[in-house]
């Protein structure tokens, strides 16, 4: 179930990292305050983590953003390979195939609007993190401003200067072929022959009274600093990177198998894989993913645990406006159930120590989550069917049947998913009941789909 | 780093070669006159690899010298900072050693050679490890890293660093003997 999480939190450190003061402006652009849009890279980057692939539009509309800014930001990703981008040709029918994946992946983007069915050819672009290659660029981002300041420090690749103690004359390695004296081992001076002295050992030797060492020094001591700093600032992140490293990085493949694997999975209609790609994507961030805005900031400087906990709080007590809930409204209903229940089973197993604080967190939000799965029941039938006849639309290729078996796999291989699930279920049915209810509505809707399925195809 | 490249160059004829043989005159003069020269520009000039176009001719007054425009495809070596170079010592000190990549002269200063090495004086002055497995003297082939170039009109000499990853002695004379 955590495949994802501790990616995602890497993700948002680097953002905060690295990318908090990328300023994306146009050209013509003035500096205005209200021009400025530092920080809109790590709110892309934060919403990224919420979701999979997504429609850059769709993903401007989330942020209230303009698409050409959106796009700017993105083409900056993909540049600093954060980011996969694809960008196909498609009719309406083709982008509703894409909302139906998002859909069935829970990406929590509304479905095809109507308006979208005018739409003639059009090229989209989609975009994803390729979290497996922010590892290593993260990684090698550091590794390199670490290597630059300690050759700096080593006064690597500088290039050596001496000088002559009698007549104070400077040279640079670049003499060295004329320096060369064929007596002894040393440089010497070409107009006094005097024996050369690398500078460097004179700052070593504490000769200073020259301008030049002092600047030196003192350039020095800022490098030591700057050194320490990034010790310092880059811990939480440098754990992080640690800690996601024997972990198989959550992969969503290409647009299209990705696309495939996730309608192939929920109309197929094995349970197992439903799960299996479900797990793959985002935690309890997905499910709301306009709601869980501000439970990021939380999540850096707490423990990771704690920042699940305090975000999901803030999420879930926020009253609902009805809105809100036909935005998020895509199959929430069941992951509500079977996400919240595997987090808070994970803290109280984890982390023994902060069980106290979180046990009266908990039972408000056991409160609120009440509430918000009842309203949301309300809404299940009718998005069922909804979402039914979307699928009757689109069911997929034999292909996407290999494709999501190969994931789910993976998934029970590496992650221990099944197991996971097998722990987790148990308490969610034990608690609440409802939760139980919440499973068996879903196995009952998958049956259908895959009723649905063969029917068809016979 | 190695470059095909088109260059263009004025060459001038003595009268005596104007006849059937003109052209291959021209261009084994070419040769002769360009292979091995090093430009700050383009580096060295390692080979001309074709005569592209040979322009017409002009007379000079009073000396009957014609000049032609030629282009020619050759292959450059231009060495560059952070490039990779192999390398063989031609020469060591005290303050470092100096090593040669076909017609570059490189010098790798002390404060460049890892810190476990020492120079040891003698016969044949050599850096060697504490453990006295690596060795470097002259005849050594060493894998360094450039990192500064000075580019004169006729010249390129570079420094180079050994202290990094993958860099150092690939062969030993020493050893192999
Ligand atoms: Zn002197």
């Amino acid at each position: 179930m955590n495949s994802i999480e501790p990616f995602n939190r890497l993700v948002r450190l680097a953002a905060r990292a690295f990318y908090d003061d990328v300023s994306m402006k146009g050209d013509n652009q003035p500096k205005t305050s209200r021009g400025d849009n530092r920080g809109m890279a790590v709110v892309v980057l934060d919403a990224l983590t919420r979701r999979q692939w997504v429609r850059e539009e769709d993903l401007a509309k989330a942020l209230k953003l303009h698409s050409k800014q959106l796009r700017r930001i993105l083409r900056f990703f993909e540049e600093e390979k954060l980011v996969t981008r694809d960008h196909r040709k498609e009719s309406a029918k083709n982008a509703k195939a894409h909302n139906a994946a998002a859909a069935a992946a829970n990406d929590g983007q509304p479905v095809a609007k109507e308006g979208e069915e005018k739409v003639k050819m059009h090229t989209h672009s989609y975009c994803c993190l390729d979290y497996a290659q922010i590892c290593d660029v993260v990684r090698y981002r550091i590794h390199r401003m670490k290597k630059k300041l300690k050759d700096e420090l080593d006064s690597r690749n500088t290039i050596q200067h001496y000088i002559c103690p009698s007549c104070n004359k400077r040279y640079s390695a670049f003499d060295a072929l004329q320096l060369v004296s064929y007596t002894d081992e040393y440089f010497h001076c070409e107009t006094c022959n005097g024996e050369l002295v690398a500078e460097s050992d004179k700052l070593a030797s504490e000769e200073m009274g020259d301008g030049d060492d002092n600047v030196r020094k003192r350039r020095r001591e800022k490098l030591k600093d700057m050194q320490q700093r990034i010790e310092e600032q880059l811990k939480p992140l440098v754990a992080q990177l640690d800690r996601v490293k024997n972990l198989p990085a959550p992969e969503f493949g290409s647009l299209q198998t990705w696309e495939r694997a996730n309608i192939g999975a929920f109309a197929i209609g094995d349970p197992a894989a439903a799960d299996s790609s479900r797990n793959s994507q985002g935690q309890y961030g997905t499910p709301m993913p306009f709601i869980g805005e501000t439970k990021v900031e939380v999540v850096i400087d707490g423990v990771k645990e704690e920042g699940a906990e305090s975000g999901k709080n803030g999420s879930e007590l926020k009253v609902l406006p009805p809105w809100m809930i036909k935005d998020g409204m895509n199959l929430t209903k069941e992951q509500r159930g079977e996400k919240i229940e595997p987090q808070k089973l994970e803290i109280s197993e984890a982390k023994d120590d902060k069980k106290q604080d979180s046990k009266d967190d908990q039972s408000v939000q056991e409160e609120y989550i009440k509430a918000y799965y009842e309203a949301l029941r309300k809404k299940q039938e009718e998005e069922e069917a909804k979402r039914r006849m979307q699928q009757e639309g689109k069911i997929s290729v034999p292909d996407s049947q290999t494709e999501r078996q190969v994931g789910k796999k993976y998934k029970r291989d590496d992650d221990d998913e099944g197991i996971e699930w097998e722990e987790h279920q148990p308490t969610g049915n034990a608690t609440e009941t409802y939760k139980l209810a919440d499973l068996n509505a879903e196995a009952q809707e998958s049956g259908d789909e895959e009723d649905d399925n063969e029917w068809e195809e016979g | 780093m190695f470059f095909h490249i088109v260059l263009e160059r004025n060459m001038q004829l003595h009268p005596r070669h104007f006849g059937p043989h003109l052209r291959d005159k021209l261009v084994s003069k070419l040769i002769k006159d360009v292979e091995g020269t090093c430009s700050g520009r383009h580096g060295f000039v390692v080979a001309i690899t074709g005569v592209e176009d040979i322009g017409k001719g002009l007379i000079r007054e009073g000396t009957g010298y014609v000049t032609f425009p030629v282009k020619y495809q050759c292959v450059v070596f231009r060495p560059f900072k952070g490039e990779i170079l192999e390398a063989v010592v031609t020469m060591v000190n005290k303050m470092g050693f100096f090593a040669e990549a076909g017609p570059v002269q490189i010098f790798v200063s002390n404060h460049l050679i890892p810190d476990d090495m020492e120079f040891q004086s003698g016969d044949v002055p050599n850096y060697t490890t504490s453990d006295g497995s690596v060795k470097i003297q002259k005849e050594s082939e060493v894998r360094l890293k450039i990192i500064g170039t000075r580019v004169d009109a006729t010249e390129i000499f570079c420094i180079g660093t050994i202290k990094d990853d993958f860099l150092g002695v690939i062969s030993d004379p020493g050893a192999a003997v």
